[in-house]
């Protein structure tokens, strides 16, 4: 501190005084003189300039009213003096003023150092540190002992905002109104909190963890009582936020990279296991199949053998869907299913959905309400068909035959809206939340069918990021919604190809 | 008939090369099995079939690898066998020269129509002249469209596509071969314009209301014109 220093300059002083006293009848006042500018030199290397200005004009001035002759006055006898006593001013400052320049190069070259060293120290401690939790227990440790500061550190998480429970490195806790500081700095990318010109009646000094891509959270700093810091540390302070960020963020894409390798590894070997199954599904089921078909051919036109094979038939094509749902729920469950994306027509994307629920809606008409100048949408066909293709199904179980089965497509808000109504006996309140559920049967639901349709059109959907939903019609029967993100193709290059 | 097509079936199933068996003689094929991929090829080499059905599933030597080898020397149509309902392990097959597909568990009348188609594709030179199916009726030499008698106007390109799919009408016809044969070899990412134009092709040709449809989508391979005897 400047003032302190000024009183060290005066002890001084006096001090060199004092001793000038005592040795001036042995070596007279000129030597005196050399005393003092020793005095000036030792404290322009310990003191800042003020000081040491100080002390060089008071040296001075003392030397003259104390020791040259006639002692004890301003005024000076011997021109010889006035010349020595003008040269030893001139010589004092200049010497005071070198002095305490080298010194103060000297003092910025140590806070260089020492802000290396600790940016070293950090780099060497926390990023080379085999788990991220030690390499940030050094960082706050090292805050610590550098700055004598308690730091706590709010990281991002997962969804990308800002977690609102301190790190466990952390070695301060911070209050509710402290968090929403650093939520300040993390959401602002700028610094908040004490010393700052946001929110400086906070306790601590937040910084956002800047890396190269984002921010990836927030150090807060609390000093010690009644201590500041300077811009040197400031900036320290600074380059360490940066560095933590930094390292977080190279945490980050370790942990990404790592788990995009699980993940392939998991479809790998999903898909193989998946392979295997549906091959040993599907081949028996291939055989029945042409069997039934090599058999109806020999029988000939028949009735009653006929007849029965049609039942055989039927129970194949049940057995079919089962497994097919089976598989799909599996793929579903499994998350491995993503949407490959392509431009479709909505009324071809319709209508092949009616041919895909074949003869499971045969007793029903069905009515298309598709305007035929809708634009071509983007999404995954044969999912979203297979989704039309359920709902139809699931309709057909639950009304009469003869009755109608809507479907409408339109496009509201960037939203395809696909909607299938019946003229059944509509839902129960309690089933309309629960109705796509895995394995979720209405309470009234006919035998057979296995639970698994309206979930898969559901999985399906949300895939797509979409959202499927049931109602009931006010004039009876249930409708099922789905409504699914798309892009839609632009107006003018449709227009272009036409 | 005195002149019986041959038929060879690849598949290591001995139920499904039993019953295919029946299913063919019964349509009036010479019908020969093999049980493995090698001994597929040689088959193909010594047995000289029309058509082959294979299916990609094989143990050892996989489907897929069976056909590259064989399209090396040889281009007897084929028809894959799959269990997988998804649209990519079809697409490598049909990239890698198989001419259709069908998907286990499937339906004899479809496999039937569809070994027809690729075999009349086979045998069939470009130069026929006219094409019918259902409404539809195309003159090669003129360029003119029908559809029930009435001519239909259709843009260049539309034409050109409308020639593709006809001249391999009842088979697959996929996005890349589509496009390299309309727009020509460096145009295989330009698919959003062949959506758009077959959008556009299908609301010119395919009577509205009608029961049976003339284009057929299949999602994420390609189109299928449907020859009426075809379901």
């Amino acid at each position: 501190m400047p003032i302190n220093e000024f009183v060290l300059a005066g002890i001084f002083v006096t001090l060199v005084t004092g001793v000038s006293f005592l040795i001036e009848p042995f070596t007279g006042y000129l030597s005196i003189a050399l005393l003092y500018l020793l005095l000036v030199v030792a404290v322009g290397l310990k003191l800042n300039r003020g000081p040491v200005l100080t002390v060089a004009a008071a040296s001075a001035l003392l030397w003259n009213v104390l020791f040259i002759p006639p002692r004890f006055t301003i005024y000076i006898e011997k021109f010889d003096d006035v010349m020595m006593f003008v040269m030893f001013f001139v010589v004092a400052l200049a010497m005071g003023h070198l002095t305490s320049r080298l010194r103060r190069s000297q003092v910025a070259e140590q806070r260089r150092e020492r802000r290396t060293a600790a940016l070293y120290e950090l780099a060497h401690q926390a990023a080379f540190a085999t788990d991220l939790d030690t390499g940030l227990r050094a960082a706050v440790s090292l805050i610590q002992s550098l700055f004598g500061a308690q730091a706590a550190l709010l990281l991002r998480q997962k969804d990308h905002t800002l977690s609102n429970v301190t790190h466990p490195a952390s070695s301060l806790t911070l209050s509710e109104k402290e968090k929403s500081v650093a939520a300040w700095a993390f959401g602002r990318r700028m610094p908040a909190g004490k010393f700052t010109d946001t929110l400086p009646d906070s306790e601590a000094l937040h910084l956002p963890l800047q890396a190269r891509t984002a921010v990836m959270g927030v150090l807060a700093i609390r000093p010690s009582a009644g201590k500041s810091f300077d811009l040197t540390e400031r900036e320290l302070l600074e380059a360490f936020a940066a560095l933590i960020g930094t390292i977080l963020e190279k945490d980050h894409f370790i942990e990404a990279f790592k788990h995009a390798e699980i993940i392939e590894t998991s479809e790998r070997l999903h898909r193989a296991l998946f392979d295997s199954v549906s091959h040993e599904l599907k081949t028996p089921l291939a055989a029945v199949q042409a069997g039934i078909d090599a058999l109806s051919k020999q029988i000939g036109a028949e009735g009653e053998r006929q007849a029965t094979l049609r039942e055989v038939q039927a129970a194949v094509q049940r057995l079919h869907r089962v497994i097919n749902n089976l598989l799909n729920m599996t793929r579903i469950e499994a998350g491995v299913i993503q949407p490959k994306l392509d431009w479709c027509d909505v009324a071809e994307l319709v209508q092949s959905a009616v041919d895909l629920a074949g003869e499971g809606i045969a007793e029903r008409r069905i009515v298309i309400e598709v305007d035929r100048e809708l634009p071509m949408v983007r999404l995954d066909q044969a999912l979203i068909e297979q989704c039309l293709c359920n709902l139809l199904l699931n309709a057909a179980s639950w009304s009469r035959p003869g009755t109608n089965i809507t479907v409408r497509a339109a496009l509201e808000g960037g939203q395809l809206v696909l909607a299938v109504l019946d003229e059944g006996p509509g839902l129960n309140e309690s089933d309309l939340r629960r109705i796509f559920e895995k394995f979720y049967r209405a309470s009234d639901a006919r035998p057979g069918g296995t639970g698994l349709g309206l979930a898969i059109v559901d999985g399906f959907v949300r895939a797509h990021g979409g959202t499927a939903a049931a109602a009931n019609r006010q004039t009876g029967g249930a409708e099922f919604t789905l409504e699914i993100p798309v892009e839609t193709m632009r107006a003018d290059v449709m227009e272009e190809l036409t | 008939m005195t002149d019986k097509p041959t038929a060879l079936i690849i598949d290591d199933e001995v139920q499904i090369r039993r019953l295919l068996h029946i299913v063919l003689e019964g349509d009036g094929y010479r019908v020969l099995e093999s049980e493995s991929g090698e001994q597929g090829l040689s088959d193909i080499a010594l047995r000289r079939p029309d058509v082959v059905l294979l299916d990609l599933g094989l143990p050892k030597v996989d489907g897929l690898t069976v056909l590259r080898r064989l399209r090396e020397w040889s281009r007897v149509p084929v028809l894959v066998l799959t269990v997988r309902a998804g649209a990519e392990e079809k697409v490598a097959a049909l990239d890698a020269g198989a001419d259709d597909y069908v998907t286990k568990p499937f339906d004899s009348p479809e496999l039937l129509a569809r070994l027809r188609a690729i075999q009349r594709r086979a045998s069939l030179g470009k130069d026929e002249p006219y094409f019918q199916a259902g409404p539809l009726a195309v003159d090669f030499n003129s360029h003119t469209v029908t559809v029930n008698g009435q001519e239909v106007m259709l843009t260049a390109t539309e034409y050109a596509l409308l020639r593709v799919l006809a001249q391999h009408a009842g088979k697959v016809v996929t996005h890349r071969q589509l496009l390299r044969e309309v727009w020509g070899p460096n145009a295989e990412n330009q698919s959003q314009y062949l959506r758009v134009y077959m959008n556009h092709l299908r609301k010119k040709i395919e009577v509205p209301d009608a029961k049976e449809r003339l284009l057929k989508t299949e999602p994420g391979i390609g189109y299928r014109l449907i020859l009426p005897a075809q379901k």
